[in-house]
Formats: C-alpha cells, sequence, structure tokens
C-alpha cells in the first residue's frame, strides 16, 4: 500500500514538473499533475487485477481524458494542457527506448517483441482518448462553472 | 487595406501560433474557422498539417490565399496555447474588436518561458519522478534528478546555439548515458537501466508517438505521418547516443550494463 502512494506521488511529481517543463502557467501545473498520478493509479491498480500491460494503459487513458475534459469544462483551457502532462506516466517512452536499443545493439528477437509491445501499448492510449474525445460535449457540461463575464 | 485580407491574416497568425506552441491540428483549424466566421469572413478554407497551414479566403470575388510552413515540435508553450484560446472564445463572443485581437496575438507570442534555472530544476524532477516509477528506487531517482539536472543545461545550451534537432539528441543522449555511468561507477545509485531511462524521459518521444497515432485515428493521415517519422528519427538518435556510449563503456573499460 505504501508503494502505491510512493509510486502515486512519483507520477505527480513528474507530470506536474513536467507540465511546468512545457510552459503550463504557474495556476494550471498542479491539474496537470493530479491527471498524472490518477491515470499511473488506475494503470498500477489495473495490472494487479490483469496483468495486461496494453489493456493496463487503454484503461488509464479512458480515466485520464475523463478525468482532463472534466478539468478542460471546469478551467475553460484547452484539454491538450492536461493531457499532454498527465498521459507521460503512461506513455511507452520506456518502450520505444528498449525497442530502438536492442535493434542497435542487433538483438533482433527482443527487438521486435518491444517494438510491437510499444506499438500495441501507443494505439491503445491513442484509441482510449479517441474514444473519450468523441463522447457528447452535453455529458461534460454539468462540470462548467456559471461566470459573468 | 481591406477587411477580408487583414481578418485571413488574424486567422493564420492565430493558428501560427497554436500550432507552434503544441496544439492539437483540429484545435487549430476549429480555431482559425472560428475566427474567420466570427469577422464574417465568406469562403474561408484551411488546410492543416503537422508543419504548415494552408489557408485561402475569397474576397470580392478575388482568391486572397496564404501559405504557411514552420519547423515541427518545437519546444511547447501551453501557455501560449491557452492564451490564443481565451482570445479565440472571446472573439466568438463579438467581445474582441479586430485592432485589439492583432494586439493580443503580439502579447501572447511575447509571453515568456520559465527561466533557464527553474527549466533545470523541474527537469531535474521530472527525470526523478519518472525514475522511480519505472521501477527505480530512491538513490536512482536522486541520479537521475542529477543526471536529468545536467540534460536540461545541455539542451538549454543546445537551443541557444540552433544545433540541429538530429545532433542535440544525438549528444544529448550520450551526455546522459556518460552522467549515468560515471556516477553508477562512483557507487552511487543502484539500477543502471532505470537511472538512464529516467533521465532520458524529456528526450523520449512517448507523446509524440501516441499524438501520431491520435491524427491517424482523427484521419489527419499526414499529420499522423510527419509525427511518426519524426519520432522514429528522434528514438534512433538516443539510441544512438546512448549504445556508443555503452558500447564504448564495453569495450574500453570492460563494464558491461
Amino acid at each position: 500500500m505504501s508503494g502505491l502512494l510512493s509510486q502515486v506521488v512519483a507520477a505527480f511529481l513528474g507530470s506536474a514538473s513536467f507540465a511546468l517543463l512545457f510552459q503550463v502557467p504557474k495556476d494550471q501545473f498542479l491539474f496537470g499533475g493530479a491527471a498524472g498520478a490518477a491515470s499511473w493509479l488506475c494503470y498500477l491498480v489495473f495490472l494487479r487485477f490483469h496483468p495486461s500491460v496494453v489493456l493496463a494503459s487503454f484503461a488509464a487513458a479512458i480515466l485520464l481524458s475523463i478525468l482532463c475534459r472534466v478539468f478542460a469544462v471546469r478551467r475553460k483551457t484547452p484539454i491538450t494542457v492536461f493531457l499532454t502532462c498527465g498521459i507521460f506516466p503512461i506513455v511507452p517512452g520506456s518502450g520505444i527506448y528498449y525497442t530502438v536499443y536492442y535493434f542497435i545493439m542487433s538483438q533482433n528477437d527482443l527487438a521486435l517483441y518491444k517494438g510491437i509491445e510499444t506499438l500495441k501499448i501507443a494505439v491503445a492510449i491513442a484509441l482510449g482518448i479517441v474514444l473519450v474525445l468523441s463522447l457528447p460535449y452535453s455529458l461534460f457540461r454539468a462540470f462548467g462553472r456559471k461566470t459573468q463575464n | 487595406m481591406n477587411d477580408s485580407r487583414r481578418i485571413l491574416e488574424l486567422a493564420i497568425k492565430a493558428g501560427e501560433i497554436l500550432l507552434y506552441n503544441g496544439g492539437e491540428i483540429f484545435r487549430v483549424q476549429e480555431t482559425m474557422l472560428r475566427i474567420a466566421k466570427a469577422y464574417g469572413a465568406e469562403d474561408f478554407h484551411v488546410y492543416i498539417v503537422s508543419t504548415g497551414i494552408f489557408a485561402t479566403a475569397l474576397v470580392d470575388g478575388r482568391l486572397h490565399s496564404t501559405t504557411l510552413v514552420q519547423i515541427p515540435l518545437s519546444a511547447m508553450h501551453l501557455g501560449r496555447v491557452i492564451a490564443v484560446n481565451s482570445l479565440s472564445r472571446d472573439i466568438a463572443c463579438g467581445r474582441c474588436e479586430i485592432d485589439e485581437a492583432f494586439r493580443r496575438l503580439e502579447t501572447i507570442e511575447a509571453i515568456p518561458f520559465y527561466p533557464p534555472w527553474m527549466r533545470v530544476l523541474v527537469t531535474g524532477l521530472g527525470c526523478a519522478g519518472f525514475g522511480f516509477i519505472l521501477g527505480g528506487d530512491f538513490f536512482d531517482s536522486v541520479i537521475s534528478f542529477l543526471s536529468g539536472a545536467i540534460l536540461s543545461c545541455f539542451l538549454i545550451y543546445a537551443d541557444r546555439r540552433k544545433l540541429s534537432k538530429i545532433i542535440a539528441n544525438l549528444m544529448a543522449s550520450a551526455l546522459v548515458t556518460l552522467c549515468g555511468l560515471t556516477f553508477f561507477h562512483l557507487g552511487l545509485g543502484n539500477h543502471i537501466d532505470k537511472i538512464i531511462i529516467g533521465s532520458l524521459m524529456p528526450l523520449v518521444p512517448g507523446v509524440a508517438l501516441t499524438t501520431s497515432i491520435r491524427d491517424f485515428l482523427n484521419t489527419d493521415y499526414l499529420s499522423g505521418m510527419i509525427r511518426l517519422i519524426d519520432t522514429l528519427l528522434v528514438a534512433s538518435c538516443i539510441a544512438i547516443g546512448v549504445g556508443a556510449v555503452l558500447g564504448a563503456a564495453s569495450l574500453f573499460l570492460g563494464v558491461v550494463v
């Protein structure tokens, strides 16, 4: 349990830091961090029930996109701001690295294995995002704030 | 100066800022069309790919067209994306005259980046966090923080010297690997691969790969392809940089990683 907590804290720290690296304003970057922490938590919890990295990434991407849409409507900010930061923990950065690393090191079997897995993860994440983004806006309208300006 | 010409210019300018600073393809398109519509431009068409905007507007039966091309995937500035978005919201509500819109766009373009020390700090913190969740322990994170901070200093330097993307990525990944190896052999850190991957996170094009596939799923095939090739290129540079240093280390020092 404490392992899970430290993982989530690290994911929050990483995502929030990268939000600042992408020049997200100071009043918004914590939400990027929260999105990242939530997606990583979802990923880890899913893996405990079903040991499939691809499905876990898909589930995490769906949760992440829903959360980001809520943030986006609530804070009147383009969704890409939260999505770009929140996606970082689940994005297959290490997969890309290992794929090309094995490729360069002539370990072609491993390179192929890692490459296909990376591609599957990337497709799963993108599919999750596109699914949630194509939900009608009216579902999220309730989260918007009334403003008089 | 006729009005439609200025509307086209304004829309192009807004689209350029969005695309340059990391806005998605469909957002750029939507924003430009919304601006044109709000100011009453007729027959306005845009076509957008990751590296350029093509827009035409028909004015008094004459065709005005503008083409614009720029570099893909430059340093993201999401603060500017947010600012353009709220400007386009104001324009759509009719709360912003065209002259004021131009002025606001100029202000948006001038929104500064965070100071260098802060970029170094957040890159380090980000690397530490991702080094940890990718399987490192606390000490690995600390080392990732240090390598990440050094990497960030190099990236700022490369940016100022306008090094080409390929060379910058090659050198940066080699530098990160060298830092990781050095720290590791000084007895700091426990998992050399986690340290290296953690501190490579700012370079590895994971988000770009996902964006590329999102473009494909949105049927923006051309943009998807551009980004995919960019991803492969950057990934190869990183692997060559890392591979060269690891290979040299095992060859000359007998270090096996």
